[in-house]
């Protein structure tokens, strides 16, 4: 198939493109880790033993070209060298701990959202004229207040006050992490106000998306002639307008599964979750290139994949599509 | 990942036996510790005592011990800890230690001087690990209980960083490393009041060495240290569920204290210095009489009020630690305070030409408070004809151009030390100046003076208490007449806690420790006098 080979050798390029990016973006910070770090111990280390920690770091004076290959080299490798912040961690274990979480979380809620939202998005199609169309502007607002105040009301209203949830963390500090029904459950209840405030905050976009298509559908001779038939307006509604009107949102979930690993930072922040959005806050903050480089390359790589997926979905269900390209 | 796998693993072996966690495993009633040292999301199961970052906190004092222990609150207190006495040889360039015995490793085996010997000589070969750059020659075991370090060059002033800072490793064990530079130490064995219970990316535990040293102690059977982030941490404190925390909190009293002082204390103590740093290779900011002019012009006491909250009090004109560090103070200046003075900072200032008068002062804006006081600085030199932009920047960013020196005010920490000394060498010894562009590690305004730098050098080349104190005040009259630095006011040690479940805490009446249990090892000093709370 030349088209999905083109597409292929497309990726590749954007691929690299990101690599080198990920590799020169951080490199433009100003400061470099050492300095950072004493500044942050107030002074408390010796300033001969400076070039020890720099050692220690492995943080090197070569030309930025050199670092480059070595960088190539080592990723050629599955190499990502060691963390400064948690050093001496392995950068893949520091992201191997914390991506299950972000993507538990963040995917299951993206999941809930797209969900919920696809499903309001046709009723409210169907349904235009009836109280269901002021669930838009509200789902719109909280779609335009910033999610991280949503989170910071929720920690408030929910946590602080009323203390139904916890605030911060991924399980309790009473439970060990293992396959055990006690662990499970905290661990959905510890992700419960997270994840809440990802569905409300993400899910206007799924509605008016959607509804927006299904009112076009609507319109159309079969789905018109469909109703003429006489068939419930349950099957119209779903087999008939839905169906069809469904195609770009499929795409866009496709693409936002991509986002799912960079995670919502913010929210992470928030609420103390262990995922890789609290990695990557405290990365920048140590100017820890390794582990920044990792986290970046996951995070491309990823929406990448996720890309070409959203592309092979659309050949799949788009007959139109895969007709241009062959 | 890794890590559930292993607990799952280990799970399977045992049988599944979850126990619960139930947490009174050592059969005494008294309940454990909460403590909150590092804001952090997550924990790497990292105990080497040698990494400065990764490390958890605890394992430097709570684990591994120091040869001896220096209080910060009172300088020049000096405690026999694994060491009995030292004793310097070779004009301060060999000093033998003599050790304790009968001290045990948690695993049974003793602890003797070739312990010593093994970990001064792994600092000389893994400089990565040596990060006060002792310039150690050799150490050696003469005896089981003496050891002797060799220095390449005069090290008396480093005796805090040899016999405070240095905690001893196991030979036994730590020999079978290949690097121990990046040796993660996940079982540390240790000599310590404490030894590692359980460890989990969210919570771990340490409970009572049985078999430690000091009779009946610790009296604290468990210490519980749960990860928190700085916003999760102000919720814990609010709650209740912290029982000992080092953290800046906004308004304490309606956070922490709650209306029961007698109960919800906090003690914040000096810990180091905060100074405006005029740079010096700036034409108009090396003249003293403009410096003279900008510190009287500066209202101290408001910045404390109002930018600082009252949680710490203005510093001393000479830097120095107040109170404690009376002997390194100037007799003369030993009352001295900082007072406005608008009317003669405009005096000062006739000879200058006020257009030149215009300087940016550069704050890192993650440092809120600092933010504020530099707007206060800013109205107050405006008083005095001095314009002032503040400009907040990156912390990054501020690190990189005041360590370059690209800058005309700004305002900087400098750790406290064992003795006042080793501030004021921070802040002026002009070995640290670097020129303009190039990154320096201290002395950021770039002082160079050769009195300064010859008092600094006779503080290095003694052992001798009076003669030390007699450098440092000499470096006090420096800052008193010539302002090389402007003190503003201390840094404060930050230290909650609650006396519900333990009493005996630091305090200002008694400040035998640190109080933040950040610092180590003073953390491990303050809980070897915790008692249980009588009720």
């Amino acid at each position: 198939m030349r088209f999905l080979a083109r597409r292929l050798g497309f990726y590749l390029l954007t691929a690299w493109a990101a690599i080198t990016l990920n590799f020169l973006v951080p490199r433009l910070m100003p400061g470099d880790p050492v300095e950072l770090l004493v500044a942050r111990m107030r002074g408390n280390v010796d300033p001969a033993a400076i070039d020890a920690m720099r050692r220690a770091f492995g943080i090197s004076d070569a030309s930025l070209w050199q670092q480059y290959l070595d960088y190539l080299g080592n990723l050629a490798q599955g190499e990502l060298g060691r963390s400064i912040t948690f050093f001496p961690a392995e950068v893949s274990t520091v992201i191997a701990d914390s991506l299950p979480w972000t993507v538990g979380l963040v995917g299951v809620a993206t999941l809930i959202s797209y969900l919920m939202g696809t499903s309001l998005g046709v009723l409210m199609a169907w349904k235009r004229g009836t109280w269901l169309d002021g669930v838009l502007p509200a789902a719109t607002f909280m779609h335009a207040v910033p999610y991280f105040w949503v989170a910071l009301a929720l920690v408030f209203v929910f946590g602080v006050t009323l203390q139904w949830f916890p605030v911060s963390r991924a399980y309790g500090l009473d439970v060990m992490p293992g396959l055990t029904g006690e662990f499970a459950g905290s661990v959905v209840y510890h992700a419960a106000l997270p994840a809440v405030t990802i569905v409300v905050a993400s899910m206007a976009d799924r509605i008016l998306g959607m509804r927006n298509v299904m009112v076009t559908t609507l319109g159309e001779d079969y789905v018109v002639m469909a109703e003429a038939k006489g068939l419930t307006s349950r099957r119209v509604m779903w087999a008939y307008a839905a169906r069809n009107a469904i195609l770009p949102n499929i795409t866009s979930f496709a693409l936002s599964l991509g986002f799912v690993v960079g995670g919502s930072v913010l929210t992470e922040i928030v609420f103390s979750y262990p995922g890789i959005g609290s990695m990557l806050l405290k990365a920048v903050e140590n100017e820890d290139f390794p582990l920044m480089q990792g986290i970046f390359l996951v995070i491309s790589l990823a929406v990448l994949v996720a890309n070409f997926l959203a592309d092979l979905a659309y050949v799949v269900l788009d007959p139109r599509t895969r007709q241009e390209a062959e | 990942m890794k890590r559930i796998v292993a607990v799952l693993a280990a799970l399977a072996v045992a049988g599944c036996s979850s126990g619960g966690g139930s947490a009174g495993r050592t059969g005494t009633s008294a309940p454990p510790l909460v403590i909150h040292a590092v804001d952090a999301g997550t924990f790497q199961e990292d105990f080497n005592p040698y990494h400065l970052e990764g490390v958890n906190f605890g394992t430097s004092g709570m684990i591994y011990e120091t040869l001896m222990y220096f209080n910060k609150l009172k300088p020049g207190e000096i405690t026999p800890w694994l060491a009995l006495k030292y004793e310097w040889s070779d004009k301060g360039k060999s000093v033998t230690f003599t050790l304790r015995q009968g001290v045990k490793w948690t695993d049974g085996q003793p602890f003797t001087a070739d312990d010593v010997a093994f970990t001064f000589r792994m600092l000389k070969d893994h400089a990565q690990l040596n990060a006060s750059a002792l310039e150690i020659k050799d150490a050696q075991a003469l005896a089981p209980d003496k050891v002797r370090i060799d220095f390449k060059s005069t090290s008396y002033a480093k005796l805090f960083n040899i016999a405070g800072g240095s905690p001893i490793v196991p030979k036994h064990l730590w020999e079978k490393q290949q690097d121990p530079a990046t040796f993660t130490n996940a079982k540390p064995v240790g000599t310590g009041p404490y030894k590692l219970a359980k460890f989990s990316a969210q919570l771990y535990e340490m409970e009572k060495n049985p078999s430690y040293w000091q009779p009946g102690k610790p009296e604290v059977p468990l210490l519980r240290f749960p990860a928190y982030t700085a916003n999760a941490l102000q919720t814990a404190l609010q709650q209740g569920e912290v029982d000992w925390a080092g953290a800046f909190v906004p308004d304490i009293q309606k956070i922490f204290v709650q209306g029961k002082p007698e109960q919800n204390k906090f003690f914040f103590p000096p810990e180091g210095l905060v100074t405006l740093l005029p740079n010096l290779t700036n034409p108009i900011l090396s003249k003293p009489e403009v410096r003279q002019a900008i510190s009287l012009a500066i209202d101290r006491d408001k910045i404390v009020k109002v930018a600082e909250r009252g949680y710490t009090k203005v510093a001393h004109p000479t830097g120095v630690a107040m109170p404690g560090g009376e002997a390194y103070v100037p007799p003369e200046y030993k009352d001295a305070a900082f007072k406005v003075d608008v009317e003669r900072a405009k005096e000062l200032l006739k000879g200058v030409n006020p257009a030149e008068l215009k300087f940016t002062l550069l704050v890192p804006s993650p440092f809120t408070d600092w933010v504020n006081a530099a707007q206060l600085i800013r109205e107050d030199l405006a008083k005095v004809g001095i314009t002032v932009e503040t400009r907040g920047v990156a912390f990054q960013d501020w690190v990189s151009k005041v360590g370059k020196g690209d800058y005309d005010l700004s305002i900087r920490g400098a750790e406290a030390g064992p003795t006042p000394y080793f501030q004021l060498r921070f802040l002026l010894f002009g070995g640290l100046a670097k020129p303009v562009g190039e990154a320096a590690s201290g002395n950021y305004e770039r002082w160079k003076d050769a009195e300064t730098d010859r008092l600094i050098d006779a503080y290095a080349a003694t052992d001798d208490l009076a003669e030390q104190q007699k450098a440092t005040q000499g470096l006090g009259k420096i800052m008193m007449a010539k302002l090389p630095v402007l003190p503003l006011f201390y840094s404060p040690g930050w230290a909650q806690y609650r006396t519900n479940k333990y009493v005996g805490w630091p305090s200002e009446q008694d400040p035998y420790a640190m109080p933040s249990p950040y610092a180590s090892p003073d953390a491990a000093v303050v809980l070897l006098h915790l008692k249980p709370a009588v009720k």
